[in-house]
């Protein structure tokens, strides 16, 4: 819950100071290794959205596995999403595990409402027929 | 009309910025800050209460303890004649660098030559949050059982030393330590594991060696 609110806190700012407006989707990224489970996230997002003005928003997470390399090959080695290779499968040497550690906020969009003075006159004019 | 900005910004990075200012005020107490992390019962508190009855004569301790509620812990190590702190987070699964920082405020815990920072227990969310400590050290109890470090890859992968506690009891346990190193290292081959045993005092000395050269390394470098 802290983290969807510390989200949404940047959220906030970057629609200020941009002018305003209402905040239709927020891009994150998720490592494998931040502890941070994407479904738990989304749920939390919308508490934290709940009776703001932004309530509704998106929040698209973009989930970034962690790399398991062969310090010998080289070569970074497939596995099984949420399993872990113990040594490389092909060279039987130990592995290194990089990234996977990402939580960062990517991009942030929102819309701006018109000016109302060029919203009004189709209206008014359908109105009048 | 439609706004696409891209931030890139960190998360957490209020959280972030004020475990920095915490790192930098126990750089200059010239204080050893430990982040310690496990499950409820792995024996945290047990492995504090023989690890300042063995180090605090030489080297001045404090203890700050996470916990959900209860002065249970503090009092645990209050009794041992070390100045420590309990917070009691009231529900919420983790210590975050704010309560660090107001625990300091509050109670008179620096200056001392290591600090203990007993996060509330809990194999995941802890992992999060970083406290200005110098390392994560993470708890695996050898009743938990010997799958643990792929099931919570992220504390496993991020704390420079993993203790295995309660290996008294390894005669009596399916536990296969060489598997667990075997994980350990895969997830993290530059992390420290020890084996230690509260009960019987096995590998106490290890730990506490490893904590006085750490000590020692970060006050060269301050």
């Amino acid at each position: 819950m802290g983290i969807a609110l510390d989200i949404y806190r940047i959220c906030r700012e970057t629609v200020r100071a941009h002018d305003g407006g209402r905040l239709q989707s927020v891009r994150v990224a998720i490592g494998e290794l931040a502890a941070v489970e994407p479904e738990l996230l989304a749920f939390a997002w919308e508490a934290a959205l709940a009776g703001e003005e932004d309530a509704g928003a998106e929040l698209r997470i973009d989930w970034c596995p962690a790399l398991q390399q062969c310090a010998s090959c080289g070569e970074v080695k497939e596995r099984a999403p949420g399993s872990w290779l113990r040594l490389c499968p092909d060279c039987g040497q130990p592995l290194q595990v990089s990234g996977g550690d990402e939580l960062d906020v990517l991009e942030v969009t929102f819309a701006q409402e018109e000016p109302s003075s060029e919203e009004d006159p189709p209206l008014a004019a359908e109105e009048a027929r | 009309m439609k706004q696409v900005v891209t931030v890139r910004r960190r998360a957490l990075e209020a959280s972030e910025t004020r475990a920095e200012s915490l790192r930098q005020r126990f750089a200059e107490a010239g204080t050893l800050v430990l982040n310690l992390i496990s499950s409820p019962g792995s024996g945290k508190t047990t492995l504090l209460e023989a690890t300042v009855r063995r180090l605090a004569s030489d080297h001045p301790c404090a203890v700050i303890e996470g916990d959900v509620a209860t002065e249970r812990d503090a009092d645990r190590l209050r009794a041992l004649g070390v100045p420590a702190h309990q917070i009691l987070t009231g529900g919420a699964c983790h210590l975050d660098a704010r309560q660090v920082g107001a625990a300091l405020d509050q109670a008179r815990l620096l200056p001392a030559d290591i600090l203990f920072i007993e996060n509330v227990g809990n194999l995941i969310c802890p992992t999060t949050y970083d406290l200005g400590e110098d390392f994560k050290v993470a708890l695996l109890s050898v009743t938990e059982g010997d799958d643990k470090p792929f099931k919570y890859p992220a504390i496993f992968a991020r704390a420079a030393v993993t203790v295995l506690t309660k290996i008294d009891l390894l005669p009596h346990l399916p536990f296969d330590v060489p598997a667990v190193e075997e994980q350990l290292r895969s997830l993290n081959p530059e992390g420290i594991i020890l084996q230690t045993s509260a009960i019987t005092g096995e590998g106490i000395d290890a730990w506490c060696g490893l904590l006085t050269e750490r000590l020692t390394t970060k006050r060269k470098r301050v």
